[in-house]
């Protein structure tokens, strides 16, 4: 029972007002470590938007052609985990063959991407909003480029905000998850853009 | 053959995987049962809620709540009347009439002395489907009941249709010829049956809109089945 | 992991006081921060959570560390993975068997659990170099540690944002919910908050005893 959200609607609502890091929480613990430097941030957020919008698109035909059908729903965890595995160790081949600079600059965070939680968080929320081909595809895109958005955000910040005399314990995870949360409430004002239906 | 080998790394997996998959199956198998009756309760709850009709709020495979539900009825703190399973008031009390026009079945009732009327339905909310059951009275002129099934929204805002004092406003709310409105208001709830406004969640004013388009399309459904004569 | 405790009471000892307090996975090793934030808005959920990820973490890793000596390097992730996610399962289907209401408000965040990076992370770091047992208790202390922080952080977001904690109405009638205990940015300012005070008590602590730690 698939519903009739415009697809843009989904895409312009996972960026913004129902980002995956900012409102969702998905995507914490690399967002968190990698922020630090831009130029990985960079490199990361397009790995994670590369990878969310392919496994979207295929998790969404395996649920649609081989799990609805063989009715082994309670194993969906299970196979969008080996979907995601086997696309980021294709996408690391892939990678490797076409542009071993890219490769290069990518480097450890394509292995660490199969277990960062927006993508299976992502896939899950697909699967329980029954979204169509479209929308999944607008949605595990916009998922991808709002976490990239995010990070770009956060690591600019962080820029400024490391340079600064801050308390010891708060040092390090504290003030930037202090700065995230100001991130979130600033994307909440996004809210009352869309409209919807 | 050696640790590390191709051979051993393709049989090791295959292995493993063959064997948790299989204890899951199992699992999945021993349980199916119980997973189907607790969807079957969920659905039939919404169904009596909305008609007004009081059943148990336990299921009868949740034994948990099933213990607490008797200890906090022997100790004469809950209403015994509320105990009475779910299948049995069902079974009692709602028929069943299919109306061609409608994807849902149509229940019918006698509660309270008055013939009302209870429609499942699912439309868009903001992040995904919301399913739940509207009742009607016999000539569509007050909403009896709503009950929300599931849905989507955002946990804490938009989730909060599900909460008593949201659906309570639509029980005995008059139906104005334009429809009812969700507006923005004090948040805790519209106590004015007349004016056919209901209060929306605070924070979650797309959610309650939604509320709004949702059940103002039932509410043309069950006229267009009154004026073809299907309500009776 | 500090202490070089022999015998084996003293080392699950050393594991119980460092998961849950020195080394804890949530305020000291940033793990499992996405769970921390998404489901503190509510008491039971978060309980229901915490304990299913103590769990999850506890038989993973005794089982991850029994099957220690087959596991073939190449695969040793996906392997990890998918014990984790068995596991999971299995809680995910007793939830919707034995608990339907906890488990349509958990919705997608049990399945989540796989991805939680203190279940990994324990996997990683103590599994493959310690036997089933002391793993399992690692686990399951781990997941203690995770329980005890995210209790804390959801009893002020459910007070505050509900006036209620654990579902029963405890705030006095004049109460205004503060929505935005609700909402995610004050998931972000509260843990980070009892960051600094729980790290800021932790470095007194060091510092009052002479000679670094116990």
């Amino acid at each position: 029972m698939s519903t009739d959200i415009n697809p843009l609607v989904i895409l312009f609502a996972s960026v913004f007002t129902s980002n995956i890091l900012l409102s969702n929480f998905l995507g914490m613990c690399s967002f968190i470590s990698i922020s630090k430097d831009a130029k990985s941030s960079f490199g990361l957020g397009l790995a994670v938007t590369l990878v969310m919008t392919i496994t979207m698109v295929v998790s969404w035909a395996v649920l649609k052609f081989i799990v609805e059908p063989l009715n082994i729903g309670y194993l969906s965890f299970i196979v969008f985990i080996i979907v995601i595995a086997a696309i980021v160790q294709m996408l690391e081949m892939f990678i490797d063959r076409v542009s071993p600079a890219l490769y290069l600059a990518l480097g450890i965070f394509l292995p660490l991407i199969t277990v960062n939680c927006a993508i299976l968080g992502a896939i899950l929320f697909m699967q329980i909003r029954s979204y169509d081909f479209f929308q999944a595809l607008c949605f595990g895109f916009g998922s991808g480029a709002g976490w990239w958005l995010a990070i770009m955000l956060l690591s600019a910040i962080r820029k400024k905000v490391d340079a600064a005399p801050v308390s010891a314990g708060l040092k390090g995870p504290g003030i930037t998850l202090i700065t995230i949360g100001f991130m979130a409430m600033a994307f909440i004002g996004f809210s009352g853009m869309l409209a919807v239906q | 053959m050696k640790k590390d080998s191709t051979s051993y790394t393709v049989w090791f997996t295959f292995v493993v995987s063959l064997f948790f998959v299989l204890l899951l199956a199992f699992a999945n198998e021993l349980t199916s049962g119980r997973v189907a009756a607790n969807q079957r309760f969920a659905e039939r709850s919404a169904i009596l809620d909305s008609l007004g009709l009081k059943a148990s709020g336990v299921a009868a495979t949740d034994e948990a709540a099933a213990l607490s539900a008797a200890a906090l009825s022997a100790a004469a703190v809950q209403d015994a009347s509320t105990s009475e399973a779910v299948d049995t008031v069902f079974d009692r009390s709602v028929s069943v009439i299919t109306a061609d026009s409608a994807r849902f079945l149509l229940y019918k009732a006698v509660v309270d002395g008055e013939v009302r009327y209870a429609m499942g339905f699912s439309g868009a909310g903001l992040w995904g489907a919301i399913l739940g059951v509207l009742t009607v009275n016999a000539d569509v002129s007050r909403i009896r009941g709503l009950s929300i099934v599931a849905h989507n929204e955002t946990p804490g805002l938009g989730g909060r249709i599900t909460e008593a004092w949201f659906t309570d406003q639509f029980r005995d709310e008059q139906i104005p010829p334009a429809g009812i409105r969700v507006r923005q208001g004090s948040g805790a709830g519209d106590t004015n049956k007349d004016n056919g406004e209901l209060d929306a969640v605070t924070g979650a004013s797309l959610t309650s809109k939604s509320i709004e388009k949702i059940v103002n399309a039932q509410i043309s459904v069950f006229r267009s089945l009154f004026e073809q004569g299907g309500l009776q | 992991m500090n202490g070089a405790a022999s015998s084996g009471k003293n080392k699950a000892w050393a594991v119980l006081r460092d998961n849950l307090w020195w080394n804890n996975p949530v305020f000291i090793q940033v793990l499992g921060i996405c769970s921390t934030l998404a489901v503190t808005n509510n008491l039971t959920n978060t309980f229901i959570m915490t304990v299913g990820v103590s769990l999850a973490t506890a038989f993973s890793s005794a089982t991850l560390s029994a099957m220690n000596k087959a596991i073939p390097a190449k695969v040793r992730m996906i392997t990890q993975v998918l014990v984790i996610s068995f596991y999971v399962i299995i809680i995910d289907i007793v939830l919707r068997a034995y608990l339907p209401a906890v488990s349509k408000s958990l919705g997608p965040y049990v399945g989540l659990i796989i991805t939680n990076c203190i279940i990994m992370g324990r996997a990683e770091a103590f599994a493959r170099s310690n036997t089933p047992l002391l793993s399992f208790w690692d686990g399951l202390t781990s997941g203690i540690g995770y329980m005890a922080f995210l209790m804390g952080i959801a009893a002020v977001r459910e007070f505050l944002g509900f006036g209620s904690l654990f579902g029963f109405k405890l705030a006095p009638p004049g109460f205004t919910p503060w929505t935005i205990m609700v909402m995610a940015p004050s998931a972000f300012f509260l843990v980070a908050m009892a960051m600094w005070a729980l790290k800021s008590l932790q470095e007194s602590m060091t510092a009052h005893k002479k000679g670094g730690k116990k």
